[in-house]
């Protein structure tokens, strides 16, 4: 009996074990599979290719294209003509109405710190410690209208800043130690090419191991192409390079092109480029 | 019958006789068990718009939408696999599409000619209503007798509504392998079968 029970205890105790094992390794596991998840998704390498990558041919609009003589025509009989529909006038939106009153309470708050700085100034005449108590009590007063300030700063942020774009910052790192650098050139799908030259403080600014910014802009939230290309002493006009990038929906991404690794033997291609989100959020309006 | 398609040409397949009806489905139960997958998971129009506008905005402030187009296959339920947004600039005097397809724009490119199209009203009705209305309106009794299919669907204000041209309408053309298509307009507004014709 004792032996079928000590039998089932070790059971149950070799059971527990390779629960425990398991459990263990399932956890290291999962560790060790999110934290390259987690690091790929703070900074993702880009690759610069020498060749511009093919895309996938997707016909669009292949109605409209087939007829578009006949819709053209048709817009001919959009004309202006009397409605007797109501124009309504439509609801403002509630925020704006409530930045009136934002207003409003700024100058009561502008008032009330003036008033209180007069007092204060009188107050200074008086050297008693119940003078300084509301010294203290004057000072609550201008320490939570500021309070207040910062709270209404914080929601005109939410409202305004909150509403960021999809856009793309592409910074500059590094500098090539065996060839002088002029500038860049910036071609994004179906745009001008923006050429950026480089001033003798930026390039300063590379050789001190600086950042340079060279193209700061609202992008499309789809996959595209960006042509790269650097210009100076020994780089060829017609060397460039070619990186894919997704720039997420109604974020800030950001494109780092180092160039310390470049050599004008290997060209654009040895361009190392990456990307990652900008994180911060919209900042509280209690810091 | 008056030929009413004035100079209008269809860009689908039509299908002929059984062999090509039996493809047909077999492609559909392709696209089903795709979708079950999660491939290529057909949606309705309006669900690409938030994005295509985002895009458009990317590109152009003051872009407006102003037609809107299947770029793939139709599904019973007015979805499709990748819907084209025609967007327009009036200060830049040009056009955009952004066409969509699981989530992601695939394609996005202007449009090699004048299109000053007026933009479309906001409040349209999403694909789904708009194919059932038509359905109801004598989509569903065409496709029966004729051996039909539904082709296209596009969105746009002028083209087809000849009473009121600056009403937004969703045209639905259905095709026919042994005759004329049926062309069915509806008021993208309230969701009312406006005119219907064969051509």
């Amino acid at each position: 009996m004792d032996r079928t029970r000590d039998r089932r205890s070790g059971t149950a105790h070799a059971h527990a074990w390779l629960t425990t094992v398991v459990a263990a390794l399932g956890v290291g596991v999962a560790l060790l599979s999110t934290v390259p998840a987690a690091r790929a998704q703070e900074v993702t390498e880009v690759k610069v290719e020498r060749v511009k990558p093919n895309k996938e041919d997707h016909p669009t609009l292949q109605f409209l294209k087939a007829n578009r003589d006949f819709i053209r025509a048709r817009f001919d009989l959009l004309r202006e003509k009397t409605t007797a529909r109501q124009g309504d006038a439509a609801d403002i939106d509630p925020r704006f109405l409530a930045y009136q009153k934002m207003l409003a309470e700024i100058q009561t708050a502008r008032e009330s710190v003036v008033v209180a700085n007069s007092q204060q100034q009188r107050l200074e005449l008086f050297a008693s410690i119940t003078q300084l108590g509301t010294l203290e009590t004057r000072l609550d007063v201008m320490e939570r209208l500021l309070a207040e300030q910062r709270a209404r700063l914080g929601v005109l942020q939410n409202d305004f800043t909150g509403d960021q774009q999809t856009a793309l910052l592409v910074v500059v790192t590094g500098h090539p130690t065996d060839a002088g650098l002029g500038g860049f050139g910036i071609a994004l799908d179906d745009r001008e090419p923006l050429s950026v030259a480089l001033s003798p403080e930026q390039r300063a600014t590379l050789e001190r191991g600086g950042t340079v910014e060279v193209f700061h802009g609202f992008v499309e939230p789809r996959e595209q192409v960006i042509k790269i290309s650097v210009t100076g002493d020994r780089w060829p006009a017609s060397e460039s390079g070619y990186a894919t990038l997704d720039p997420t929906r109604d974020r800030l991404t950001l494109l780092r092109l180092d160039l310390s690794g470049m050599d004008a033997g290997r060209g654009a291609p040895s361009i190392q480029a990456s990307t990652w989100l900008h994180s911060a959020g919209t900042p509280s309006g209690d810091r | 019958m008056r030929d009413r398609t004035q100079g209008l040409v269809d860009t689908r397949i039509r299908p002929n006789g059984i062999a090509r009806v039996v493809v047909v489905a077999g492609l559909m139960l392709m696209v089903a068990s795709a979708a079950t997958a999660g491939e290529r998971i057909p949606f309705a129009a309006r669900a690409g718009l938030d994005l295509a506008k985002d895009a458009a905005r990317s590109w152009a402030q003051d872009a407006a939408l102003v037609y809107l187009e299947n770029d793939e296959p139709l599904d019973g339920s007015g979805a499709s696999g990748r819907w084209g947004y025609l967007f327009y600039s009036p200060t830049l005097e040009k056009s955009r599409v952004y066409s969509l397809r699981q989530g992601k724009i695939v394609v996005a490119e202007y449009l090699e000619m004048r299109f000053e199209a007026p933009p479309l009203a906001s409040d349209w009705i999403d694909s789904g209503a708009a194919l059932a209305a038509a359905e109801h309106g004598g989509g569903r009794e065409f496709r029966e007798k004729h051996a039909g299919r539904l082709g296209t669907m596009l969105l746009m204000r002028g083209a087809f509504a000849e009473d009121d041209p600056d009403e937004t309408t969703w045209t639905l053309i259905y095709t026919a392998p042994d005759g004329p298509s049926l062309f069915i307009v509806v008021d993208a507004s309230e969701g009312k079968v406006r005119r219907t014709w064969r051509g």
